[in-house]
């Protein structure tokens, strides 16, 4: 009786950590806070990733940064503090390269000046296709209305969108996201952007292979509860909401994305999972 | 280029006011008429359509002007209009702007207009201290990131949302530039909230053009260029849609979709 109650359990959250084989963890807003210069570290989180590494679990990052190249946001995290190498992060921009390769097109960028060297070797003569990521700076209406140009002027518009994210949090406040700008060029151009990065299925199962785990085998941790938590949810993996970063009070009202669970930051997380796991 | 003329949109219009004509024999009473791409394109008048507009004049109808303007004042329509030598009064003409003035006026907001310095005279006495509004028109130089961003966090912390209009885009002399639409869609996307719409093809816009006519919609017609704000919408309000090949058509004519077409009038300027 008592074994059949604590099999349910186990399904859900904390109990489910008992039988976990990895996490993935969301970047910004979960081991840091963007903003000026490097931005800042989330207390505690530094700590919570070293004991994760000490523990068996295999442990990814996966995020929708687009804003740098990987080998400079790792190096940026790596001075924040954040035992990190290439290696175990997944962003968009290589993803996306993949794809362009695989069906032979040509990107016009709609990007950050800090993710242009990703691209560098990757033919951009007479584009076929665009590629938005978080440009925000040069999100201006001239480069927008740029990128709708390519579009409208295609016979059949291709938008790749890296990210489909609403906002994020930096040091001075949130911050539009690109997928704002992915709806604008959709409604402008009257098509549907082709998300790269979370909450793309075809991404979270690219970590997911390289950790040669199934779904049912992983947490994801991250602060967007549509794109982390929803995203992963929908690939069967587990997910969890921190209240850190982009996290709102309301989220926890949402419609249509509920949580395995919600908890203040990264450190209580890991040390939940932890504790779950001695016992 | 084949043209019919504007003489056959009056006969298009004699039509439609048969067409409309219920067994009370209520007729054709009021005609409302876009402006840019109808009347005119930038600085041209379209050809006949000065002419066009006086035989209207002749008629027993009232006319009046409604456009999606979100950069021109009134009084900027009026003096182009006046230097095309069209005969329009200042209170002929409605507009996007217009309608938002009104709703701000109505609810007592205190707005974030972005709207180009050109539009701004439209808004003149409304307070714009602390605002606690958004009010989005075509405005360029206002579709930067840090902009954006401050109109997104007053959404977000619950500020309103209005847009003059939602146009995808708009014919530049350079070809097609995005209009206001898409930056209205993507905040709503951000904040999860809904724009209230002032402009065409809302049928609040239609039923304030006609309210100080005294007619019904079933007793009046759209005349303009855009299948979807001018025509839907009108119909949409309950009138008839008369749709002109002068404008944003002869751009882009898979905007004259079936939906449409089997419904109104087309007439080639």
């Amino acid at each position: 009786m008592r074994i059949a109650f604590s099999n349910m359990a186990d399904a859900s959250w904390p109990e489910c950590a008992k039988c976990l084989k990895g996490v993935i963890l969301d970047l910004c807003g979960v081991l840091y806070d963007s903003g000026e210069g490097d931005g800042v570290a989330i207390p505690g989180s530094a700590a919570a990733v070293k004991k994760l590494k000490e523990s068996d679990l295999q442990l990814r990052f996966c995020t929708n940064e687009t804003q740098a190249t990987r080998e400079k946001f790792v190096a940026k995290l790596q001075r924040l503090g954040f035992d990190i190498s290439v290696s175990e992060v997944f962003p968009p921009a290589p993803a996306a390269i993949a794809v362009l390769k695989e069906r032979g097109l040509r990107p016009h960028l709609l990007v950050h000046d800090g993710l242009l060297n990703e691209f560098v070797g990757v033919d951009q003569t007479n584009p076929n296709c665009v590629i938005i990521g978080d440009a925000a700076e040069n999100f201006s209406y001239k480069n927008i209305n740029e990128a709708f140009t390519v579009l409208i002027g295609l016979e059949k518009p291709v938008l790749f969108s890296l990210g489909q994210g609403r906002y994020y949090k930096e040091t001075d406040g949130l911050k539009l996201d690109v997928g704002v700008y992915m709806k604008a060029l959709e409604y402008a151009c009257d098509l549907k952007a082709e998300v790269i990065g979370k909450p793309s299925p075809t991404f979270f199962q690219s970590v997911l292979n390289d950790m040669g785990l199934q779904p049912n085998e992983v947490l994801m941790i991250g602060d967007d509860l549509v794109n982390d938590v929803g995203g992963a949810q929908h690939c069967v993996m587990k997910g969890v909401q921190v209240r850190t970063g982009k996290y709102r009070p309301s989220d926890e009202k949402h419609p249509t994305v509920k949580a395995d669970g919600t908890v203040d930051n990264l450190a209580q997380a890991v040390d939940i999972i932890l504790s779950q796991r001695r016992r | 280029m084949v043209s019919l003329g504007w003489g056959f949109m009056l006969s298009a219009c004699r039509k439609a006011s048969n067409m409309v004509a219920r067994p009370d024999k209520r007729a054709l009473k009021a005609v409302l008429i876009d402006l840019s791409g109808t009347l005119h394109i930038d600085d041209t008048a379209v050809p006949g359509a000065q002419e066009a507009l006086k035989k209207l004049r002749n008629a027993s109808v009232t006319v009046k002007f409604v456009t999606n303007t979100t950069k021109e004042s009134k009084r900027n329509l009026l003096e182009r209009l006046h230097r095309l030598n069209f005969d329009v009064q200042e209170n002929e003409i409605f507009t996007s702007l217009s309608a938002a003035r009104s709703l701000i006026e109505q609810k007592n907001h205190r707005p974030l207009l972005l709207v180009e310095d050109s539009a701004l005279e439209d808004f003149n006495g409304i307070d714009t201290s602390e605002p606690n509004a958004v009010v989005i028109g075509l405005a360029p130089e206002h579709f930067n990131y840090q902009t954006l961003n401050k109109a997104f966090r007053m959404i977000l912390d619950g500020a309103p949302l209005i847009a003059i209009h939602k146009a995808r885009y708009y014919k530049r002399k350079d070809g097609l530039a995005l209009g206001p639409g898409p930056f209205v869609t993507g905040l709503e996307y951000a904040t999860d909230r809904k724009a209230s719409v002032v402009g065409k093809p809302e049928k609040t816009f239609f039923m304030q053009a006609l309210s100080d006519l005294g007619c019904s919609p079933s007793e009046a017609v759209m005349i303009g260029d855009d299948a979807r704000d001018d025509i839907g919408g009108a119909q949409n309000a309950g009138m008839l849609g008369i749709l002109v090949r002068s404008g944003e058509l002869t751009f882009l004519p898979s905007r004259l979709n079936s939906r449409h077409a089997c419904r109104c009038f087309v007439c080639t300027h």
